[in-house]
């Protein structure tokens, strides 16, 4: 392989869409600057700078929480120090697909709960599936977002499959979490790894909290004055994610507030501060739906605040993202959303979907049911991995259940062909090996949709494992966005435009 | 700002005091009594208690008065929200549930000092080397002051970090000379020293009484210094500067006033006629005027926080029921 000695001596690709490496095995000409870089590093330096960063972050307190027999333990999210990097003509490939979807997705939640349902009448998706939503809130009805930016902050998930194609895996509409990673893992890169930025234009990503108080302000309330109040919502310092609501506030420089400082009185929400009650006109929440409001959603919340939603209705207050995003992230409602482009912006999709199964169609399901040990099966409304079966890796019995469970609720489940996610070389102990990673970059919607360059990388640490969440054991990376291209000739293999 | 992120300041404030004097009180102790009589050593270390208003307390845990168990109730008990990691993990959840009005460097040094302490083995360290711990301690709260003051804008989070930290120490330093002033006779030379090394203030008594140890002396320098920052008076003017700025518009609000009454009442006192008088009278006095300041502050400032309730999530042992 050609590589510095040492770090990709005993590198293999197993057949599998290589990040850094083509199938040849030749280095791809953006991580040229930085394999030269690595040169000279062994492993043991790198390990050694990770336990840096490991108690850089526990020192500031970079941790998620995790619940063990009622006794809270703080994490620090592992970074892996091998960078991702992503060249300039790749990126605003990516942009343009997000931003497109991003804006189609907007549309058809603003037609959904505050127009006329036109995707709907027009037949391009039937209302049923719509209403049978998990996600879908009919106390969202009638409830305005100043310029329609109802995806406020999307979280997108993208993997690239064995070809190199960028697709979308998920949406994340609701309240996507880990910019505070994507801009802490780029602080940390920068002090214990500075010497591998040489020679690169890497874009900066640190202007985030400027990018999303300014989405925020303008998407407050009409009659509000010129500085309009923002806060941060937080479920409260018992959240798994609390680090990053924290930083979110201190990043722009707003109040971070838990339900119980909040009050609503003739439908105008306000804060309880030290000189007394002050109006708040928006408000980036990051509770879920559920929780927002004991009076119309589940009244043994604690979290939310009384009357929030009535406020909202009546124009006093925007609740970013908006409530009954979910119904989006609904994944049979994902099926959809390439036609949702083509029905909202004309165009055709940039970034394709992962091919999907809809299973109350009958030819549909008949084939899914004939290949199920070679699909993936997941609940529609689970997020975090959770219940989904993988067709190849599932036993008889689970596929034989998952069988039952298709045919009682169709509507329940979707399919997709597996997809055999890029690798990324990563840090393993001693030496370097190819693990699956996935991309979440961060989309904003205010006056314009913006792409944060980069996203969070997250890798899987476990040999051979195709999950990511930092729930089951997964890491991060940094991720590089390149200014310009490195060279002439670079092969970007996501950008042939090609859809399924 | 808002009236919880207010409160928490206050309390991490307090509680990083506390952790300070404690681990000041327990050095001095335990070196003090290390040439001493079993007998003399329990009503040392019940003294001690009664300084901290946890004499009660610890009673009902029927434990002995030597000092490895005072000790360990004091350094690293945590069903005692008084001991030293209880305080400072308060001190730093506290500060948690404000990290974005604090400095990234105020922060970490807290943070830092909340793992160090955990990570340590207390129990040994209290067993060989209990003066390195509890001169860290002390260094370590010294150093978050310090961070504090060179990093934190001068605005309503620092004043209310000022406050309850001041408050809490004038407090305590009324405790320790309530527990010790009785003992304050001219042959308890050394009884005298502890106290004031308890308050870091042999030097600076020494410039200003030089040799003297009359009790009276002891009593004015602790009391009523206006140079020395950890005496009670100095204490209660830096809270009482901080609370006149807290106040919309110059208002005399009730906190502040009973601050001033409490405040005046020691920048006009004579140390001679305290000294005849009941001294313990007036020590309590000044203790519970310290607590309704407290309780004040509270209802002013705080109490827009309505659902919780203040005195029982923040009650801290010895402060007694409700005022």
């Amino acid at each position: 392989m050609s590589s510095p000695d040492g770090l990709f001596t005993d590198y293999r690709l197993d057949g599998f869409f290589d990040e850094v490496f083509d199938a040849e095995g030749h280095c791809r000409p953006h991580y040229a600057p930085l394999l030269a870089r690595l040169t000279g590093f062994t492993p043991d330096d790198l390990m050694r700078r990770t336990r840096l960063r490991d108690a850089a972050f526990r020192s500031q307190g970079i941790t998620f929480t995790v619940y063990d027999e009622g006794e809270g333990i703080e994490r620090t999210f592992p970074m892996d120090l091998l960078p991702r990097i992503v060249p300039a003509d790749e990126w605003s490939h990516i942009e343009a697909g997000l931003v497109q979807r991003v804006s189609a997705l907007n549309s058809f939640l603003d037609d959904l709960y505050v127009g006329e349902g036109a995707a709907i009448h027009d037949g391009i998706i039937p209302s049923w599936v719509v209403k049978s939503s998990d996600g879908f809130c009919r106390e969202a009805f009638g409830i305005p977002v100043p310029l329609g930016a109802r995806c406020l902050v999307a979280g997108v998930d993208l993997v690239r499959d064995g070809e190199g194609t960028y697709r979308v895996l998920e949406d994340n509409l609701r309240n996507p979490s880990g910019i505070s990673y994507v801009i802490e893992n780029r602080v940390a890169m920068t002090r214990v790894l500075p010497s591998v930025f040489a020679d690169q234009q890497v874009r900066p990503v640190d202007h985030y909290g400027r990018s999303l108080l300014n989405a925020l302000h303008r998407v407050a309330p009409p009659a509000s004055s010129d500085r309009p109040t923002v806060v941060v919502l937080t479920p409260g310092v018992f959240n798994s994610a609390y680090f990053e609501h924290v930083f979110l506030a201190s990043q722009m420089g707003v109040e971070l507030v838990e339900g119980r400082d909040l009050v609503v009185d003739d439908h105008v929400v306000s804060m309880r501060t030290t000189q007394g009650l002050q109006r708040v006109d928006v408000i980036y929440r990051r509770i879920d739906d559920d929780f927002l409001d004991p009076v119309p959603f589940r009244t043994d919340s604690t979290l939310g605040v009384p009357g929030l939603m009535a406020a909202a209705r009546a124009g006093n207050v925007t609740i970013a993202n908006a409530v009954g995003n979910g119904v989006a992230d609904d994944k049979a409602v994902y099926a959809y959303v390439p036609d949702f482009i083509r029905y909202y912006t004309g165009e055709e999709p940039i970034l394709p979907n992962v091919t999907t199964y809809l299973l109350w169609d009958d030819d549909q399901r008949n084939e899914v049911l004939d290949r199920l040990d070679q699909l993936v099966i997941k609940p529609v409304a689970e997020a975090g991995g959770y219940g989904i079966v993988i067709g190849p890796a599932a036993s008889d019995e689970d596929l034989a259940t998952c069988r039952r469970q298709i045919l009682e609720d169709p509507r329940n489940y979707i399919a997709q062909e597996v997809v055999a996610l890029s690798r990324h070389p990563s840090l393993v102990e001693d030496h370097v090996e190819g693990r699956h990673v996935d991309l979440r970059p961060f989309v904003l919607s205010g006056e314009d949709i913006e792409v944060i360059p980069g996203g969070l990388t997250r890798v899987a640490m476990r040999r051979g494992s195709l999950v990511v969440n930092s729930s089951q054991g997964g890491g991060s990376k940094d991720t590089w966005v390149l200014a310009g291209a490195p060279g002439d000739g670079d092969d970007v293999a996501g950008s042939d435009h090609e859809a399924r | 700002m808002l009236a919880r992120d207010a409160e928490s300041l206050f309390w991490s404030g307090r509680y990083l005091e506390r952790a300070e004097d404690t681990a000041r009180l327990l050095d001095v102790t335990y070196h003090g009594m290390l040439e001493t009589t079993p007998d003399e050593e329990a009503l040392a270390w019940n003294d001690v208690l009664a300084a901290l208003r946890l004499d009660g307390v610890y009673a009902k845990t029927g434990r002995p008065l030597t000092a490895t168990a005072v000790c360990e109730f004091l350094v690293l008990d945590t069903t005692n929200a008084g001991s030293i990691l209880s305080a400072v993990g308060q001190a730093r959840e506290n500060a948690r549930t404000v990290r974005e009005q604090l400095s990234t460097e105020l922060w970490e040094t807290l943070n830092s000092f909340c793992l160090e302490l955990r990570a340590r083995n207390l129990r040994a360290d209290l067993e060989f080397q209990p003066h390195e711990l509890y001169g860290m301690v002390r260094r370590q709260c010294q150093t978050v002051a310090g961070v504090a003051a060179e990093t934190m804008s001068r605005d309503e989070g620092w004043r209310f970090f000022v406050l309850g930290w001041n408050l809490e120490r004038a407090e305590m330093s009324c405790r320790l000379l309530s527990a010790r002033y009785r003992q304050l006779s001219p042959s308890a030379f050394h009884q005298w020293m502890g106290t004031l090394r308890s308050a870091s203030g042999l030097e600076a008594y020494r410039r200003t009484y030089r040799a003297s140890m009359d009790p009276a002396d002891v009593v004015e320098f602790l009391l009523l210094s206006r140079t020395f920052p950890r005496s009670v008076l100095f204490s209660l003017r830096t809270a009482e500067n901080a609370l006149a700025r807290l106040a919309p518009d110059g208002e005399l609000t009730r906190p502040l006033r009973q601050l001033g009454r409490v405040r005046a009442g020691l920048e006009f006192a004579d140390v001679r006629e305290l000294m005849q008088g009941d001294l313990g009278e007036e020590l309590w006095v000044v203790e519970e005027g310290i607590r309704q300041v407290a309780a004040s502050v509270a209802t002013q400032y705080f109490s827009n926080s309505r659902e919780f309730d203040l005195h029982s999530v923040h009650l801290m042992p010895g402060e007694g029921g409700r005022p």
